[in-house]
């Protein structure tokens, strides 16, 4: 919402300044976006006669001119088309900053010709765009008058943010009243004259809705003007409409902005020789009817739309914009202005279904002042009549009742919702400066709202409108008192997972991203998601379409752009979420992350080494292990998601439940990408592991051994396909009390071992734990073990 | 015997001896390392050595001689095993400076890389804010992402065709067979309504949670990401006003920025689920650089919204409105770590380039808390 400095004062008498009113505005809710003074840098412009007017003896274009400020004489080189002698010129003195130029102006020699000034255009003074010639000043302007007071620019332009629930404020009077309520000057009186009207209106309404349907239009006023001359409208009301993004139209089209700013009431007017019959309809629009509008467009209309229409047909969307067909040109003579209260939600969803942004919808929208109808009769008919002359018609109205909302209220909530302060007698005072009309009994508040806030209805507001007009300052600063809690994190346990789990993995090389939580179909469906429900109705683009079903393609994605700025070697992890349907159960936290190219660079010390599938898993692993996963349940199972690959790829379940994935991803993917390395992945899903429910903070006992653990190592030949695991665990079973450890060191396949076999080399660890064992007793173990790697596996001692 | 003799005799076998001591002390001083060194202890003290010999043959004299002879044999074999000791340990020292020469590397040479990763900046920003919030008595509590149009809007006051609703740019999803149509959660507030839904009316005297999470909206440019971050708090009590509202508040603008005396000012504002409604802004500075300093300055930056919970949104989880009141904040989390981190450009946040990550990033042992600190001084 756009005014300017004296249109505000119309409505508000003050003896404060435009900073005063500019620091006041925000401490009322009426956060101010702008203030631009063009007046302040053109002071020193001032108004000259050109006297003399000769060509350059060097340059065809230009001219030297000579011209007086009333005190001196000076000479100008111009290249203006249009100076002449005699014209009163805008003149700028050397040493003058030259807003549209964003230069100081010095004096100069231009081809030889000495310079000291300039006459300047309309754009050099940021007063238009108009570059095309100087500006010329009305012949009876004195010379050395400032350009400001000639022009009239004295007016800074303050551009205010309202919020939604504030439609009163999108006048300049509803502003000038909360300015008034907060004791910076008085509201003025509204210049009204009831003007009763000479004869009948030509037009009369007429309501064609249903009786449930009456809510959508409550009210509607009319009025018709005869004998009417529409030409351009007078200067001051075009600089104020131009200074608010108004483009000025002609008289009567001016003088419905001009109030609609002025009170923040749209107006309509029709240009009544176009309209066909006696009678304006306001109903609902049928699919298929088409609305030619003011606009130039032409729409397509649904059922639900709220319309006036003549006996030809629509030709005004209400609320929203005007129709072509009878609007008012410079030709009309005669119209019929139209004011009502149409229904906000209708309006919206109008506005909204056509994508039609008008000042007017934007005011519906926001609730108008159900008094306003009658009183913009009036308002305008002494405007129209001003300005354009001819006769007024008796008013024509439609209209429910409606009774001003009331609120019981009593000022002790004061205190108890907000902490403020305040005396009875200053609650009252602001309510009735911002328009309430309080009936007081006691503690027993009868407050009537005004017709123009329709945003008020219930204690808590009327609450925020005395303490916001008191000031938020004098609201006094609580802690939060301690005495509720003791000492406790703000984390969970399941919060403390994903905390957890991020620093290992950057303490590991990873680097924490976040990315989107929505990416593309295709995407989406390589990672097994992408189905209906997912997938968003109005997308920003077609690359972020669908909700993710895995975080790893948006790191293989995050990953492909790294590398095309040559980065190679990379490690990413993310913790957020993924979803597998749209209830809130079925959006899981996932932990992942990918590592691409070298673990080791090669360097003066070593030569580089490949991420592999084993890093990948110790990374889960040790993750795991940090965010409480207990070892002894994680099973391994080769049957990660179809995204991996089927032969490098695994996943840990406790139970039936998947707790991660990992592996290489699936090459087709990879390849996909246009990744030409392999990609190690994995995904760990935290919710699926089990938090312990006791809350003790003791640890078991510690036990050490206090014997000496002994080793023993063996080969073995087994099958090539078995699993190294089965070895591990078959030997664990020769002595489970004693073996407390396994650890693989070698495997070999190739010389010296047969077809389809391959040897394992495990070192085992023994610990005794009551008394040493004896050579015989490790013997035993030995003997035991290698007997059930053949029992078990069929697998032989390796003879070296 | 004469005694002339004797001593004639004693004198010839020391002189013999002392000749003897000179030469073994030549030879230690000649000696080339602690090999020939033990050689000469050996051909000196040893079964057949040199001046072992002469101990050999004292028997032989009478008890004078033996005395002044053994005592000479002794002084001598005592000083040469000083002089074989002292050699040692020069031979040692020599060795061991051999050793340290030998052993001198090239320490220019590159060290291994830093293989530490990063924690990203928003991430950072949550647990700074989670501590800060941990003190005043919060805990954190989640939500959906993909939320329901009542929780996201109706349940906080905002109807169908709310001009409120509009300023949303609101992301749906595919409707399901019955024509409701999910949204992606515009704000974290729904959360406050799904946590009050599921109190204990009977049971709770006070509550204070933050919120922090991801949003969206359908909003793509220089300063907004379809996809961003919130962080929502909701305290509700039966003695809680706008007091402390204002008092918790600048407690949390204060110490996150890690300025004392930062200005704060609540402005009057709207939104459709608080009633008061108010603005926060805190101070800062605009220097000469083009940079912005946050503490005292001319200029004011919007920072978070706030306000008492709306009666209409207590009473639609059926909290009773006249026993319970309390207050809701909300503050996009972007902002934030920009402003406190001078990251001057939002796009990149998303981008997850692994420069501007080193760059921006936080070391993963750097945990924000009270008392390690809270502003990542060594990253």
């Amino acid at each position: 919402m756009k005014l300017t400095w004296k249109w505000l004062l119309e409505h508000l008498e003050t003896e404060a300044g435009i900073d005063q009113v500019v620091e006041t505005l925000p401490k009322l809710g009426l956060e101010v976006a702008s203030v631009i003074d063009i007046a302040k840098d053109l002071r020193e412009f001032v108004s000259v006669e050109v006297l003399e007017v000769n060509k350059h003896p060097n340059a065809d274009k230009l001219n030297v001119c000579i011209v007086f400020d009333g005190n001196k004489h000076f000479k100008v080189v111009c290249g203006a088309h249009n100076v002449k002698v005699g014209m009163i010129g805008v003149f700028a003195y050397v040493g003058t900053f030259i807003p549209g130029l964003n230069f100081t102006l010095k004096s100069g020699n231009i081809r030889g010709e000495q310079s000291d000034g300039m006459l300047c255009s309309e754009k050099e003074l940021t007063i238009s765009d108009k570059h095309e010639g100087i500006i010329e000043l009305p012949k009876s302007t004195k010379n050395g008058l400032s350009v400001v007071d000639v022009l009239e620019l004295n007016d800074p332009i303050i551009e205010i943010e309202i919020t939604p629930n504030r439609g009163d404020c999108l006048g300049v009077r509803g502003i000038a009243r909360d300015l008034a309520a907060s004791g910076i000057g008085t509201l003025k009186e509204l210049k009204i004259k009831e003007i009763e009207g000479d004869f009948e209106s030509l037009i009369n309404w007429k309501i064609d809705l249903n009786k449930d349907e009456n809510f959508l239009c409550p009210k509607i006023f009319g009025r018709s003007f005869t004998d009417l001359t529409n030409k351009a409208s007078p200067s001051w009301m075009q600089k104020r409409l131009l200074a608010v993004d108004q483009r000025p139209i002609s008289s009567l089209v001016d003088i419905t902005n001009y109030i609609m700013i002025d009170l923040g009431r749209p107006l309509h007017a029709y240009d009544i020789k176009k309209i066909e019959g006696k009678n304006l309809t306001v109903k609902k629009s049928k699919k298929g009817d088409k609305f030619n509008a003011l606009n130039g467009k032409i729409y397509d209309l649904n059922n639900e739309m709220l319309v006036i229409s003549d006996s030809h047909g629509i030709d005004d969307l209400a609320g929203i914009m005007g129709g072509e067909r009878t609007s008012v040109n410079l030709n009309t003579t005669e119209i019929f202005l139209e004011a009502a209260i149409f229904s906000p939600s209708s309006i919206a969803q109008t506005g909204r279904a056509l994508n039609i942004n008008s000042d007017a919808r934007y005011r519906f929208e926001r609730g108008l002042d159900y008094n306003s109808p009658e009183l913009v009769m009036h308002y305008a008919a002494l405007m129209i009549q001003k300005i354009c002359g001819g006769k007024v018609s008796k008013i024509v109205s439609l209209q429910n009742k409606n009774e001003n909302k009331k609120i019981i209220f009593n000022p002790e909530i004061i205190l108890k919702l907000s902490g403020v302060i305040i005396e009875n007698n200053k609650s009252l005072k602001i309510l009735e400066k911002l328009g309430f009309n309080v009936l007081v009994d006691n503690n027993n508040w009868n407050i009537i709202v005004p017709s123009w806030r329709s945003d008020i209805d219930g204690v808590a507001d009327i609450v925020e409108e005395i303490i916001r007009v008191n000031g938020y300052s004098s609201i006094p600063t609580i802690m939060l008192s301690r005495k509720n809690y003791i000492a406790k994190p703000a984390m969970n346990s399941k919060h403390r997972q994903s905390f957890f789990a991020t620093r290992i993995l950057a303490t590991r090389g990873y680097n924490e991203v976040i990315t989107f939580s929505f990416l593309n179909k295709v995407m989406a469906h390589q990672f097994n998601g992408g189905q209906n429900s997912l997938s968003l109705v109005n997308p920003i683009s077609s690359e972020l379409t669908d909700m993710r079903p895995s975080i790893l393609p948006n790191l293989i994605q995050a990953a492909q752009k790294n590398i095309n700025k040559g980065i190679d070697n990379i490690s990413l992890c993310e913790t957020g979420p993924v979803f597998k349907g749209d209830s809130p159960n079925e959006q899981l936290n996932s932990i992942s992350g990918i590592r691409i190219g070298n673990k080791y660079i090669r360097d003066w010390k070593k030569t580089s080494e490949k991420f592999d599938f084993y890093d990948i898993k110790s990374d889960v692993l040790e993750t795991l292990y940090s965010i409480g996963s207990p070892s002894n349940s994680l099973k391994i199972f080769t049957d990660a998601p179809n995204y991996f690959h089927p032969g490098r790829s695994a996943t840990f379940k406790i139970g039936i439940n998947i707790i991660a994935n990992f592996g290489e991803i699936h090459p087709e993917i990879t390849e996909f990408y246009g990744l030409k390395s392999s990609v190690f992945g994995f995904e760990i899903f935290p919710d699926k592991i089990p938090i312990p429910k006791n809350n003790k903070t003791a640890r078991p006992m510690l036990k050490t051994a206090s014997l000496q653990a002994v080793t023993r190592e063996f080969a073995f030949i087994v099958d090539n396909l078995l699993e190294s695991e089965k070895v591990i665990q078959a030997a664990k079973s020769a002595d489970k009390k004693l073996i407390t450890d396994i650890m693989i060191y070698d495997i070999y396949e190739g010389k010296n071992i047969p077809e389809g076999k391959k040897s394992i080399a495990i070192k085992v660890t023994i610990q005794p734990n009551l008394e040493s064992l004896t050579d015989k007793d490790l013997e035993q173990i030995s003997s035991n073990i290698i007997k059930v790697i053949k029992t078990k596996l069929s697998g032989t001692l390796r003879e070296v | 015997m004469f005694s002339g003799f004797k001593s004639t005799m004693t004198n010839q076998i020391k002189e013999k001896l002392i000749k003897l001591s000179e030469e073994i002390a030549d030879l230690i001083s000649c000696s080339s390392d602690l090999t020939n060194l033990d050689e000469i202890r050996v051909s000196s003290f040893g079964k057949k050595g040199s001046v072992t010999a002469y101990l050999k043959n004292l028997k032989d004299y009478d008890e004078d001689t033996k005395k002044e002879i053994g005592s000479l044999v002794n002084q001598v074999k005592s000083n040469i095993n000083n002089l074989i000791e002292t050699k040692k340990v020069s031979f040692r020292q020599d060795l061991l400076n051999n050793r340290i020469n030998s052993e001198k590397i090239d320490v220019t040479l590159s060290s291994k890389e830093r293989d530490l990763g990063t924690l990203h900046p928003l991430s950072r920003t949550i647990e700074e804010l989670s501590a800060i919030f941990a003190d005043m008595g919060f805990s954190i509590v989640e939500g959906p992402d993909i939320e329901t149009d009542y929780y996201n809007f109706t349940a906080l006051n905002i109807p169908k065709e709310h001009p409120a609703r509009q300023e949303h740019d609101t992301f749906y999803l595919e409707p399901d067979k019955e024509g409701n149509r999910k949204v992606l959660r515009t704000h974290t507030s729904p959360v406050q309504i799904r946590t009050m839904e599921k109190l204990n009316l009977k049971e709770f005297d006070e509550i204070r949670y933050i919120i922090p999470g991801r949003t969206y909206r359908s909003d793509h440019d220089a300063t907004h990401s379809p996809m961003f971050h919130q962080c929502e708090g909701l305290v509700l009590g039966k003695n809680i006003n706008m007091g402390h509202l204002k008092g918790c508040l600048i407690e949390f603008c204060r110490s996150y920025f890690n300025v004392e005396n930062l200005p704060v000012r609540f402005r009057p504002s709207y939104f459709p689920f608080t009633e008061p409604s108010a603005e926060v802004d805190i101070g800062c500075k605009k220097e000469k650089d083009g940079s912005l300093s946050i503490g005292e300055g001319e200029d004011w930056l919007e920072i978070l919204g706030s306000g008492m919970i709306h009666p209409k949104v207590l009473e639609g989880v059926g909290i009773n409105s006249n026993i319970y009141q309390g207050f809701a904040f909300g503050m996009g989390l972007e902002r934030l770590t920009m402003l406190k981190y001078g990251i001057p450009d939002l796009r990149p946040f998303y981008d997850s380039d692994l420069r501007w990550l080193k760059h921006y990033g936080f070391l993963p042992i750097d945990n924000p808390s009270l008392h390690s600190g809270l502003n990542g001084v060594f990253s």
